[in-house]
């Protein structure tokens, strides 16, 4: 019997650790969340279904310590050359089971990425986090702080706007960076990170990339304020909010790396983040790939099973052949970011550009096939006891973050095509 | 704002009292729908419940199809069909939710509230509640997926209902079926199901006649003004007297009424995505503060989108209100050629619809899937419309069935 797991993975790509981690994963997604995730859209504000899952996988599995050295009470993968793969196969399964709860886990990881990963690992600062992060049995958050409400995902646009439109601001006094601005839309806002690592800019409207800068700010230092979570149309486990900070004072080396170096490897969390987009999709279109297979094998039209019907079965064709080839795209893009002794330097305008392609072809697919599954399954398509609408709503939410479509058409050109001007 | 001047329709077809009756729902859509939706979200009871009753009762509309004589609207002509167009567009711009559920009512009323099929003793039998003071919703119950591959089947489509004679009516059963709409909460069902020679057929079941049960309301993706649930019949015994229509071309002019208004529906929604993304794309600057959005060239390329599938959804419905509003031109509702192309109108606006939608989402990044900004809803509401009305592959063999005189399928 055909299953999720015959969908392909480049093999030689995959981390020893893969079966074991995926396994655990994946019982954990069977046990903790597919029986009450469709009580999440009602959690949205609460998470008292919510949290316990992340506990479990967080705090009590100890997926929260992934990327920590291991004689920081980590596991070390951050320096095992298996960063991104191990992620991806992670991000799939937990998206399989809730693309809000894999990236609310994936997001943790974004901050802790500029410090944690080699070759550039800030010893000090990983030093001072680990705790909060390896010490505890309950789920810890972290969040990147970028968007801001003037410009939107506007600050991503690195190539263009050279960080001009960044308004939060970080001035030195004495040995302390002093924080002001407002922040909004940080997955794992909303009250739920303990951590944020806040892009802002050390020169108001400077387009130098040196006054760039990437600034740890623990979200109980005094002047740091946080909105409630907003209502959207799906993806619960993610909250997103406002932050403010008046005033927040962190000391000078709370800064991950300093000029130029913060601008540079911020880039690194722009790959990360769109490998995990698509891996996020995957595993969305994986577990409905499972239910369309039951449901097409169990309903019948003229006569004969759904995917026994010549023009239905085309159109679940496309659909596994797309979930074949975005796996294959996420566990690339995955292997791009681990191997830049092969591929270049993760944080590079290629990788990123390649990266933003990936990602946006998986969620156009992902949205596309989501689609024509909920109009296959008629009236059941939009009923949420089949979790496929579920899934359409997510991955509709990670085709439009991180800037949306248009952000990554205009990467991918800039890059293959030399443009100049956009 | 003048839509006609946007998206224009051919203004000959509409006559006084569609306008009329457009800017009446119009009003009411700004005022007792849009004006709170920030507040209240999707709430069914603080929100759509008494906009609906102020639309259906105090308004009058669900009393349109009944004769003067007896309280109601007059409008029992196949001219209505392009006054429900205008009405339900305009409700679907407010709550594209309630305009389903009404496209279900009058799609069940035009059974034997419009000429030349109307049926003046079940019309004086219900002209006291549909007249009345509290609002009543109608629900169809159509074929669907079964999984018993032997059930008898609409063009291969199974009946969700089996029917059997007995004397001068029908028993009927079904084991949760699935209704349009307002499963929970309907006032009557139009049930389609095999009667005799296994000729479609629609009959008139109400949900306090003995056997009928209603199961629990269940979550699903949009249209919250549907508080629908799966209906089981254990041996519903029917009088002969509900039997609305019997025939493939009868059923297929009811279909045609309910696709096109469904598409009205869907134009309705279209019509509020445009205000959202019209304002969005006035008041913001990208690329550091330099361009007013909609100047962008890609922004501008897909707004040309999302504006041309407004304008052709619009198109589409009405011709489609047309074609069923002049039987002496081009036929009886039912007619191949008219319910087919109603079909087609329905599909090719709920899928515009949908793609502009999706379209605008991804222009306005986060802000299309926050609740605040009003444009998820209708996303979610058109995609549960599209999907639950009629399956894709089965309008896909519908269609070509007659487009391409298949013999088999």
């Amino acid at each position: 019997m055909r299953t999720i797991d015959d969908f392909t993975r480049p093999l030689e790509y995959l981390a020893p650790v893969d079966k074991h981690l995926g396994d655990i994963v994946r019982a954990w997604a069977e046990r903790e969340v597919m029986p009450y995730r469709r009580q999440y859209d009602e959690d949205w504000e609460e998470h008292r279904l919510i949290e316990p899952a992340f506990r479990s996988l967080m705090g009590e599995l100890g997926f929260q310590r992934m990327l920590f050295p291991e004689d920081l009470g980590g596991w070390g993968f951050g320096h095992s050359g298996y960063t991104a793969t191990i992620a991806c196969r992670a991000f799939e399964e937990i998206a399989r089971a809730d693309s809000g709860m894999a990236v609310a886990f994936g997001v943790l990881f974004w901050p802790l990425v500029m410090i944690c990963n080699e070759p550039h690992v800030n010893r000090r600062l990983c030093e001072e986090l680990a705790p909060m992060f390896c010490d505890t049995t309950a789920p810890c958050f972290a969040a990147n702080a970028m968007t801001e409400p003037q410009g939107g995902a506007d600050i991503e646009n690195m190539e263009i706007v050279g960080g001009s439109t960044i308004e939060t601001t970080a001035v030195l006094d004495g040995d302390e960076w002093v924080i002001n601005g407002h922040k909004l839309w940080p997955t794992n806002s909303g009250g739920v990170a303990d951590l944020f690592g806040v892009v802002c800019t050390t020169r108001a409207g400077s387009r130098d990339l040196d006054d760039f800068a990437f600034i740890f700010v623990p979200t109980k230092t005094p002047g740091c304020t946080q909105s409630g979570p907003y209502q959207k149309a799906g993806m619960a486990a993610d909250k997103n909010g406002d932050i403010w900070f008046e005033d927040c004072r962190v000391p000078s080396w709370y800064r991950a790396h300093g000029p130029g170096l913060d601008a540079m490897y911020f880039k690194e969390v722009i790959s990360f983040g769109n490998m995990g987009s698509t891996a996020f999709v995957v595993g969305a279109m994986m577990n409905v790939y499972e239910i369309l297979k039951d449901f097409c094998s169990e309903q019948n039209y003229r006569g004969k099973p759904l995917k026994e019907n010549d023009d239905i079965a085309g159109v679940l064709a496309d659909f596994a052949r797309d979930i074949d080839i975005c796996r294959i795209l996420a566990y690339q893009c995955a292997r791009m970011i681990d191997r830049p002794d092969l591929y270049g330097e993760r944080w590079s305008d290629e990788i990123v550009a390649k990266g933003r392609g990936y990602k946006y072809f998986a969620c156009d697919r992902a949205v596309e096939n989501l689609k024509k599954a909920m109009n296959i399954m008629g009236a059941h398509g939009s009923d949420r006891l089949w979790d496929v609408e579920k899934h359409w709503r997510d991955v509709k939410i990670v085709q439009l973050w991180m800037g949306g479509k248009q952000l990554c058409q205009m990467e991918v050109a800039r890059w293959f095509y030399e443009c100049e001007t956009l | 704002m003048d839509y006609q001047e946007l998206f224009p329709v051919p203004v000959e077809w509409l006559q006084d009292v569609d306008r009329s009756m457009a800017r009446t729902v119009a009003d009411w859509a700004d005022a007792e729908v849009m004006a709170g939706r920030l507040e209240h979200k999707e709430d069914y009871h603080a929100l759509l419940l008494p906009a609906m009753r102020k639309l259906l009762v105090d308004i009058g509309l669900q009393s349109m199809l009944w004769p003067e004589e007896m309280g109601g609207g007059g409008l029992v002509t196949p001219d209505a069909a392009m006054t429900l167009a205008a009405v339900i567009e305009q409700v679907g711009r407010a709550d594209t939710g309630i305009a389903f559920v009404l496209a279900n009512t009058f799609a069940l009323c035009s059974t034997f509230a419009v000429e030349p099929h109307r049926n003046t003793a079940l019309l004086e039998h219900m002209a006291p509640v549909m007249c009345g003071k509290d609002p009543v919703i109608g629900s169809l119950v159509l074929p669907y997926y079964s999984k018993d591959p032997d059930a008898a089947a609409f063009f291969g489509l199974p009946y969700q209902v089996a029917a059997r004679s007995d004397g001068d009516g029908w028993l009927l059963n079904a084991r949760d079926a699935r209704p349009q709409c307002s499963g929970a909460g309907a006032y009557a069902f139009g049930v389609a199901c095999a009667g005799e020679g296994d000729e479609p057929m629609l009959v008139l079941v109400a949900p306090h006649l003995k056997g009928f049960a209603t199961g629990e309301p269940f979550k699903k993706t949009g249209l919250a003004a549907s508080i629908n649930a799966d209906i089981t019949m254990d041996g519903v015994r029917v009088a002969g007297a509900q039997v609305l229509l019997t025939g493939t071309t009868r059923m297929r002019g009811m279909l045609a009424w309910y696709y096109t208004l469904c598409a009205a529906a869907c134009s309705g929604a279209l019509l509020a995505t445009y205000e959202i993304i019209k304002e969005w794309g006035d008041t913001r600057v990208i690329k550091g503060k330099g361009q007013v959005f909609k100047e962008n060239p890609l922004v501008a390329s897909l707004l040309g989108e999302i504006g041309s599938k407004m304008a052709l959804g619009r198109l589409l419905t009405f011709n489609a209100a047309r074609l069923l509003s002049a039987p002496d031109v081009y036929g009886p509702a039912g007619s191949p050629t008219v319910a087919t192309a109603a079909t087609a109108a329905f599909k090719l606006a709920a899928r515009g619809a949908m793609e502009a939608m999706d379209n605008t989402m991804e222009l306005m990044a986060s802000a299309g899937y926050a609740t605040e900004w009003n444009l998820e809803r209708y996303w979610r509401d058109v995609k549960t419309l599209e999907s639950c009305v009629l399956p894709e592959t089965v309008a896909q063999t519908d269609l070509a069935r007659h487009y391409f005189d298949l013999k088999e399928i």
